[in-house]
């Protein structure tokens, strides 16, 4: 149905160009491709420090993991549906009005999630590196290869995550069983033959050596998952009404030694309820860092002994980050707009259950350097992560304000956000790779953190809030 | 009689679509004041304005003394406020929403006064039920119980009757004029026009962002006009200027 396909590409760039205009919106590919043109020429260098075939993994696991993430943006069922495209009569909901399947509608939601995101991210990206390859000495067949290879890491991330969250939807056991599985066949493998299970990632295969049959093999594989994660889709919202006893308010008087209780009692209600504080913990946070931790530890030859836990602590501090989303995906300010709360008021709110739920990296980078590292690294690497993670939550609430998930798209965010948390990130790895004791100093960085979100609660305040 | 809202050429643009267009009238206390108007005319952006959610573009608001475009919190400390498209938060009860609505307005006993709103309202089967699994009724019947569980002095509704079964809308219509009858006062956008003859002491007109009309529902009738008659000829005549 090539019109509903059409309607939901327009549909979804409107959504994202009235955010914040048609331009600026249009640039963010234009941006895309000039970073990647202009760092094609720092690859010499790169090279002295990294063997090619290293950032070329890199490259991979990115947008394998870009692919997690547009993918588990979505489609963690009904829920997850209503929080990224609201309450309104959106394409996606057509089949309540329209003789459309649901499961139709999920295909072609997908197919233009795929093809969306490609013009968004995955073809700028590779152009840029193709157009700069006269200069940078890459043979142009090894550009194109390099595009091709991506398109394939980021469908397979975005495929493999549709599967999951359809299996999620229909059952949340099987989604845990089939993860657990993933994990424990990875883990086995790596013990029998002592290989990194990330080396056997199929794009990257292809990129090493290409071959046709190695390719369609890969796209068959894609095109399993694709098919299997439509035919396994089941819509969700046929269940009865759900009922809970009370709890907000013992909830709020447990927590009332912190700051606006009754909201972060809330937020915490929202994420327990909804489901979703699983789903994202599994989607957005402990599947990626899986992921994460097999493709950088390939790089363990090319860094310093702590170095790994160092990077993967940075990375977990990111992605740890990302959590002020999930508590400001919940809810716009309408909601709130008939009670005497300032945006500001929830600004704080929001922060404050993003601290509460630092515990979860707290845990797991604790857990992960107890495992590869030794006990003398737990300390260094939570404050770092932690660290990281408070400040880059704090740059995404000055930028974002409560539309952390939308406003990324706008170039002069996004390039901001860049900027200063690679310039943190980038420090911070420095002196940590020197003497891991020094991580220490990254708990400075809760100093602008702290001012960023005062700056973001009155700057926020002195505009119209958005969602009403 | 003093004006609890008062607004003097009040006008709030968005982008190249001018919402409210200088817009000046006055609401007494102890009125039951209907702000009329055809779809997109600005009265939800009026409610919006008088209860600090949006800041207007041009002129100024008092709201019971208070400035909304400055301090919005203060005005929606002492108001009761029905948007008219918002829910309730979803993942909460409809007993858990009236609980937080009570932490975050500090309203003391708030169970035993959510209860007596469950049985005004007659939904305290649903007390337990997730906010997103109510009908549109029961919702309705939730954010009216949060826009007077703290027994504000001025309430802010609009269309407080839309989604409710005939019984209810009587229910709800008793208990506005008896709101209205104990010094209270009421600014309610509708364009149900019965509703409003049958019930408002004063009305107001907009279209298009204009104010058309505001004065007494006695002065129409005066005339030997009904309301939607009078309404329907202004508005066309306006719709026409």
């Amino acid at each position: 149905m090539p019109n509903l396909f059409s309607c939901l590409m327009k549909e979804e760039w409107r959504m994202h160009s009235t955010m914040f205009g048609s331009v600026s919106f249009a640039l963010f590919p234009v941006m895309i491709f000039g970073i990647v043109f202009m760092g094609s020429f720092l690859l010499p260098l790169l090279s002295a420090a990294f063997p090619a075939g290293d950032l070329a993994f890199l490259a991979h696991a990115t947008f394998l993991l870009l692919g997690f993430m547009v993918g588990g943006f979505g489609l963690l069922g009904n829920e997850m549906m209503n929080r990224r495209f609201g309450q309104a009569s959106l394409l996606v909901y057509s089949a309540r009005s329209l003789p459309l399947s649901e499961r139709s509608i999920f295909a072609h939601f997908v197919v233009k999630d795929i093809f969306y995101y490609f013009f968004l991210w995955v073809l700028p990206f590779g152009a840029g590196y193709i157009a700069a390859s006269p200069f940078s000495g890459v043979p142009l067949s090894r550009a194109l290869l390099l595009l091709l290879t991506l398109s394939l890491s980021f469908l397979l991330g975005l495929c493999v995550v549709f599967l999951l969250s359809s299996l999620y939807v229909r059952s949340k056991t099987a989604c845990l069983l089939a993860v657990v599985f993933l994990g424990v066949a990875a883990g086995i493998y790596t013990f029998w033959s002592g290989t990194n299970p990330a080396l056997l990632f199929p794009p990257y295969l292809l990129y090493s050596a290409f071959s046709w049959m190695a390719f369609l093999a890969t796209a068959l594989a894609i095109a399993v998952l694709f098919a299997a994660s439509v035919v396994l889709f089941s819509p969700e919202g046929r269940s009865s009404a759900r009922t809970y006893r009370r709890v907000l308010g013992r909830l709020a008087k447990m927590l009332s030694f912190l700051p606006d209780s009754p909201i972060v009692a809330k937020d915490l209600l929202d994420l327990a309820r909804s489901g979703i504080g699983i789903g994202q913990t599994l989607f957005s946070f402990l599947i990626p860092l899986v992921v994460i931790w097999f493709f950088l530890s390939l790089l363990r030859g090319s860094l310093p002994p702590h170095g790994l836990i160092i990077i993967f602590s940075l990375t977990t501090g990111i992605i740890a980050s990302t959590i002020y989303t999930w508590v400001t995906e919940f809810d716009s300010f309408g909601p709130y707009s008939c009670l005497p709360v300032s945006v500001s008021t929830l600004i704080a709110g929001k922060m404050t259950t993003f601290l509460v739920l630092q515990a979860l990296p707290a845990v797991f980078i604790g857990t992960v350097a107890t495992l590869s590292s030794g006990p003398e690294l737990v300390a260094p690497v939570i404050v770092l992560c932690l660290s990281i993670s408070v400040y880059a939550a704090g740059v995404m609430a000055y930028l974002c304000g409560l539309s952390p998930s939308v406003l990324v798209y706008d170039v002069r965010v996004l390039i901001t956000y860049l900027v200063l948390d690679s310039v943190a990130l980038v420090l911070l790895a420095a002196v940590s790779f020197a003497n891991s004791l020094y991580a220490f100093l990254s708990l400075f960085l809760l100093v602008p953190a702290y001012i960023l979100v005062r700056a973001a609660r009155a700057r926020w305040d002195a505009r119209d809030p958005a969602g009403i | 009689m003093a004006a609890v809202i008062e607004t003097c050429g009040l006008s709030k643009v968005y982008g190249d679509v001018t919402a409210l267009d200088s817009v000046s009238l006055s609401v007494e206390k102890g009125a039951l004041f209907g702000l009329l108007g055809p779809n997109g005319s600005g009265k939800t952006t009026m409610i919006k304005v008088l209860t600090g959610q949006v800041r207007p573009t041009g002129g100024f608001a008092k709201v019971l003394g208070l400035d909304p475009a400055k301090d919005g919190v203060g005005v929606r400390e002492r108001v009761g406020i029905i948007p008219e498209q918002e829910s309730p938060p979803s993942f909460l009860s409809a007993m858990e929403y009236l609980e937080f609505v009570g932490a975050v307005r500090k309203i003391p006993d708030i169970a035993e006064k959510a209860e007596k709103w469950f049985d005004i309202l007659e939904f305290g089967d649903k007390k337990n039920v997730l906010c997103k699994d109510l009908s549109r009724g029961t919702r309705q019947k939730l954010m009216f119980a949060q826009a007077f569980i703290h027994e504000p002095v001025l309430a802010l509704i609009d269309e407080p009757l839309i989604n409710l079964d005939p019984l209810m809308q009587d229910v709800v219509k008793e208990f506005l004029s008896d709101y209205v009858r104990k010094g209270n006062t009421l600014f309610l956008s509708t364009h149900i026009l019965e509703v409003a003859e049958e019930i408002c002491s004063a009305v107001a007109i907009l279209h298009r962002g204009r104010l058309l009309h505001a004065g007494p529902v006695a002065d129409v009738r005066a005339h030997g006009e009904h309301l939607p008659g009078f309404f329907l000829s202004l508005v066309r005549k306006g719709g026409h200027a």
